[in-house]
């Protein structure tokens, strides 16, 4: 009895824990209706692109961050969420405030519309502190993009 | 009394529920408005209390939540309004603005920055005339233009006579150009336009902007118009007196000349030969009444005959029905008399090369000798082949002048007598030359018809 009790205890509820946020949802998706994305975050997003000078063959080769995290179906809000906690780690770049502002803006937009769990947050942080090229800006906000706008289009169909 | 149980005491006190809370909150109430990238990218937010009457001293404003980068911003005072000027605005989401007396929050209103956003005033407001559309073309510049956020507005432009307060004309539109037409103003009169913003309730939303400066224009006299009127009026007055003309002549001329083209009537034999007869002189007698004739010798022929003939016609002189077996073909010189099928349409060229009797075209007028009883003795009839028939000239020339007709044919016509068959039917079917009389009754005629 009392090497079952101990199963029990010291078993179950840890795995419990490590399942959790397994099946828990990830992310709740505000401002669905696509006024904030296109009157705030496209505009911010625009500037970003237009400043950003990169290289033509930098679209050629995808990062790694990009063949992990993708734009799948059901899984919109956890690769924005990701995306713009990557976007953060930008801000500490040699940029103009302006610059800045727009990243900030876009990610903290990000992240407010999406209203994510907090557990996420300590991960992503943690994986891809090195990539901090502005070719891979570039391609992350070309992603961002195309993620919101299949978030958009699919709350239209629907 | 332990310190904790007097603070809790004096909370219960001090902190009641309800009356307290209420009265702050209507001492500090307050509203604001935004403006976004007034200065650059920079944007302003503008708060004031409702109350002017205020002791705002020592009172402050903090606005937290939906900021980038950071948490809270305080306010700066300018008088009696509290302004924050500032980029890190996320523009997404609700703040918190709070009014603060020595660090204490007194009251607190939830608000989004993009709800409440009052767009700068237009400004270059212009009212050109354009003479040959007869209206004004206003145009006002908005800065708004070339903004990135709040780029759709809609503008409202009120215009009213200087002269008439309050009576302002409104009209709302989302361009920066609007018309005005001439006639809907008074000539000669000053009037007075201005315009203002709100934001179009797309995403950004909010209050009117303020009025524009107005703009002063006149209208002008109604000479313009009145230039044109002479050529109109000219060209209206033309152009009736030309329908009343048409009208005038179509009118009198309808009976002789319009109708008769537009609807002919069918030919009426007794008017054609009338017609074409040359007008008698005033004591030939002519007439196609049988009647009339009576006292005239007509021909010489077998005198009995003659006799009876005449007597026959006199009991029946109108009959209209003649028999089939009497037809009687002229002779010789009928030149291929064309009966026509219809009836209207008879017109037989009946003459005879010697003859100066003319039966011209018109009717089957061989014409018809008053005495000569068609109907009766055909045979007796041939006897007299090798004599003239002498029938009376009913269409006389002009240069007649006895009053009793002359028979004036050397040849011998047949009796050319009309049947009166159905319609269509060619009257006279069989003339040969063999006829030595021809008879036509002009009551044939009559009938046919």
């Amino acid at each position: 009895m009392f090497h079952v009790s101990f199963r029990y205890i010291f078993g179950i509820p840890p795995l419990i824990l490590v399942l959790l946020p397994v099946a828990s949802s990830d992310c709740d998706i505000n401002g669905k209706d696509g006024g904030a994305y296109q009157n705030v975050l496209m505009v911010n997003i625009d500037d970003l692109d237009n400043m950003i000078n990169f290289d033509s063959n930098c679209l050629n080769n995808e990062p790694n961050f990009f063949k992990k995290h993708s734009c799948d179906d059901n899984k919109e809000a956890s690769f924005l969420n990701r995306a713009a906690r990557k976007l953060k780690q930008f801000l500490k770049m040699n940029i103009s405030d302006d610059f800045k502002l727009h990243l900030s803006t876009v990610s903290q937009g990000t992240l407010t519309l999406l209203n994510c769990t907090s557990k996420e947050e300590n991960k992503s942080l943690k994986e891809q502190k090195k990539q901090n090229d502005l070719c891979f800006l570039k391609i992350l906000l070309q992603k961002i993009k195309t993620c919101w706008n299949k978030i958009l289009r699919g709350i239209k169909e629907h | 009394m332990p310190f904790l149980e007097k603070v809790a005491m004096r909370r219960m006190v001090c902190s009641l529920p309800g009356d307290f809370d209420d009265a702050e909150l209507d001492d500090y109430a307050f509203s604001c408005y935004s403006q976004l990238e007034v200065d650059g990218p920079q944007h302003l937010l503008t708060c004031t209390f409702d109350d002017s009457d205020v002791n705002s001293t020592n009172l402050e404003f903090e606005i937290c939540g939906a900021l980038l980068d950071v948490d809270c911003l305080n306010f700066n005072k300018l008088q009696e309004r509290y302004f924050l000027k500032t980029k890190k605005f996320l523009l997404i989401g609700d703040s918190k603005i709070c009014v603060k007396l020595e660090k204490k929050n007194m009251t607190c209103r939830k608000m989004n920055i993009v709800k409440i956003v009052k767009p700068e005033a237009p400004f270059d407001v212009r009212v050109v005339y354009r003479e040959g559309a007869n209206d004004f073309v206003v145009t006002f510049n908005t800065s708004h233009l070339q903004k990135k956020y709040v780029k759709v507005l809609i503008h409202e432009v009120a215009y009213r006579q200087e002269k008439k307060e309050n009576n302002w004309m409104r009209v709302n539109l989302t361009s920066t150009k609007l018309t005005l037409l001439q006639r809907k103003l008074q000539p000669n009169a000053m009037y007075e336009i201005k315009v203002r913003s709100i934001p179009y309730a797309n995403y950004f939303e909010g209050f009117w902007s303020e009025w524009s400066p107005s703009f002063h224009f006149r209208t002008p006299e109604t000479n313009g118009t009145g230039e044109t009127d002479p050529v109109l009026l000219t060209i209206s007055i033309l152009s009736f007196f030309s329908v009343a003309l048409m009208v005038t002549l179509a009118c009198v001329l309808w009976k002789k000349r319009i109708k008769p083209i537009i609807w002919p009537s069918l030919p009426d034999h007794k008017k054609t030969l009338e017609q074409l007869c040359k007008k008698p002189k005033k004591n030939l007698n002519v007439s196609f009444n049988p009647e009339s004739f009576l006292d005239c010798q007509i021909h010489k022929v077998d005198g009995i005959q003659a006799r009876d003939e005449a007597e026959g016609f006199l009991q029946d002189p109108f009959s209209p029905q003649l028999e089939e077996s009497e037809k009687q073909r002229l002779r010789g010189g009928m030149q291929g008399p064309s009966w026509p099928s219809e009836q209207a349409g008879i017109t037989p060229k009946v003459f005879r090369g010697e003859s100066p009797f003319r039966c011209l075209a018109g009717n089957a007028s061989v014409c018809d000798a008053p005495g000569l009883p068609s109907s009766r003795s055909p045979n007796g009839r041939e006897g007299g082949k090798s004599r003239p028939l002498v029938y009376q000239d009913l269409l006389l020339g002009p240069g007649t002048t006895n009053s009793s007709l002359r028979p004036p044919f050397p040849f011998q016509p047949g009796i050319l007598t009309l049947n009166p068959v159905a319609p269509g039917q060619p009257i006279l079917t069989s003339l040969g030359s063999s006829q030595e009389e021809a008879y036509v009754t002009m009551s044939s005629f009559y009938q046919n018809q």
